[in-house]
């Protein structure tokens, strides 16, 4: 427990110290020269007006790449043959259920960030959704499909942060956790706290229990997964740049929805 | 009753006469044109390899913009490089997009494809898809620009990640590191190694 709290504190610290992390640059418009393009011609290096050119800040790059490094090893020498193995003892639709499942326990979670938000309609339709899965769904294991649709990325903390206006902070590979910056790692932290297997306030599990159903979670995810970060690293000229970017692009959109 | 099932195979008959006609403008109806001769070609056990390959990069040249795609990618490096070496990226971007895109594909397995909504502003449009594949939806949205009738894909959104947002950050930080010969010798070794593990899967 007091670890824990102790966690939140130094990553508040460290987040108060680096809310200037994503910089939103006004795509170097000053730059912009129209001598060479005729009135008519559009100049197409600029982004779109409703598109926004994204800076990541990254201080610790060389730490990041070497965190990078380790979960690529990791992947690829123990999760991955895992998953494999799980992918070959259960068949498909036994291990969507358990994604299911999983997906349904940490409702709360959702839920709760919906409502700090103040996202009423969503709120609602978590816990409709929950109530019908929990019950009629058999703890989750089926989607009725009541409410939202099935597998839909829900609010978390580090969302609920952004939403009222906390910058991303600096970027941050967390070992086997993967990409992340210092609001969302506070936010991870936080939803720990109200997610029932983690939470040390009700189910009250223990610690190798709690890690061992978050890596047979991991494992059921990736043995459902189609090869995202093989392709990744496959066609990227620099998958650590890639995930950078695309993580992050992919948290911002989240909060502005 | 008999009445009712005549006007109902009247009406199939004229949607079927009057939507080809109508939507050839729209957007949707032409990112979806593209999409199904892809997976017609996919679905296709007779052709293979290279013929398959090429088949392929025609349909894919015929709707994506690489040139825009380009100067989208480099953004403000564009306007700074020399004709020869935008056309020099020009060239192995379209490569390098076509051989990931095609490597992506080809092991195309019971995926469907369904369409959402599109906004048309002025020459642009969006176009929502989503793939389906067991029980993972991936939202893909195509963006496009109007050149004479057709529409040109530039940008493809894959679950919020704008891919040539993505691009434009990796390129940029690699052209500001080790210029354009750097980046284009990264290119040229990654175009090497697409091609080569498509080969593999493919059989040749």
């Amino acid at each position: 427990m007091l670890n824990i709290h102790k966690l939140i504190l130094s990553l508040t610290l460290v987040l108060l110290f680096g809310v200037c992390g994503v910089t939103w640059a006004a795509s170097d418009a000053e730059e912009t020269t129209s001598d060479s393009l005729s009135a008519t011609e559009q100049d197409w290096t600029q982004l779109d007006d409703d598109e926004e050119e994204l800076v990541v800040w990254d201080p610790i790059e060389p730490f990041n790449r070497g965190i990078f490094w380790f979960n690529d090893k990791l992947y690829f020498y123990a999760l991955k043959p895992v998953a494999r193995g799980y992918r070959a003892a259960l068949p498909e639709p036994v291990r969507e259920s358990v994604g299911n499942f999983f997906h349904n326990l940490a409702a709360p979670v959702r839920i709760a960030n919906a409502l700090l938000q103040l996202k009423g309609r969503k709120a609602v339709d978590e816990s409709l959704k929950c109530v019908f899965n929990s019950t009629f769904g058999l703890a989750g294991l089926f989607d009725l499909g009541v409410g939202l649709p099935a597998n839909t990325d829900g609010e978390d903390f580090g969302q609920t942060l952004g939403h009222y206006g906390t910058s991303a902070g600096f970027y941050l590979v967390i070992p086997v956790l993967g990409p992340s910056n210092a609001r969302d790692a506070v936010g991870r932290v936080a939803d720990s706290l109200a997610h029932p297997v983690s939470s040390p306030y009700y189910l009250q599990m223990k610690q190798l229990e709690v890690i061992g159903v978050r890596v047979h979670q991991t494992v059921n995810h990736l043995s459902l997964d189609k090869d995202t970060y093989e392709s990744i690293k496959k066609e990227a000229l620099d998958p650590y740049l890639f995930v950078r970017n695309a993580y992050m692009q992919n948290r911002a959109a989240r909060i502005n929805k | 009753m008999r009445c009712f099932k005549i006007l109902i195979l009247i009406s199939c008959w004229l949607s079927l006469c009057v939507l080809p006609a109508y939507s050839a403008a729209s957007p949707k109806a032409q990112v979806q044109a593209t999409v199904d001769q892809v997976i017609d070609v996919l679905r296709d056990k007779q052709l293979q390899g290279e013929p398959r390959r090429q088949t392929l990069s025609r349909m894919i040249r015929a709707r994506f913009n690489f040139n825009i795609m380009s100067q989208r990618t480099l953004g403000k490096y564009w306007r700074t490089a020399t004709e020869a070496e935008q056309e020099r990226f020009v060239s192995l971007f379209s490569e390098l997009l076509e051989a990931s895109y095609i490597g992506r594909i080809e092991d195309y397995s019971d995926e469907t494809v369904s369409y959402g909504e599109e906004k048309i502003e002025e020459n642009r449009a969006d176009v929502a898809t989503t793939v389906h594949s067991g029980n993972t939806h991936i939202p893909i949205d195509y963006r496009l620009v109007l050149k004479g009738d057709d529409w040109f894909v530039y940008d493809v959104v894959i679950e919020e990640v704008s891919l040539i947002r993505n691009y434009r950050s990796t390129y940029g930080e690699i052209v500001r590191k080790e210029n354009f010969s750097g980046l284009f010798k990264r290119m040229e070794e990654k175009i090497a190694e697409l091609r080569q593990s498509s080969g593999e899967t493919t059989g040749q």
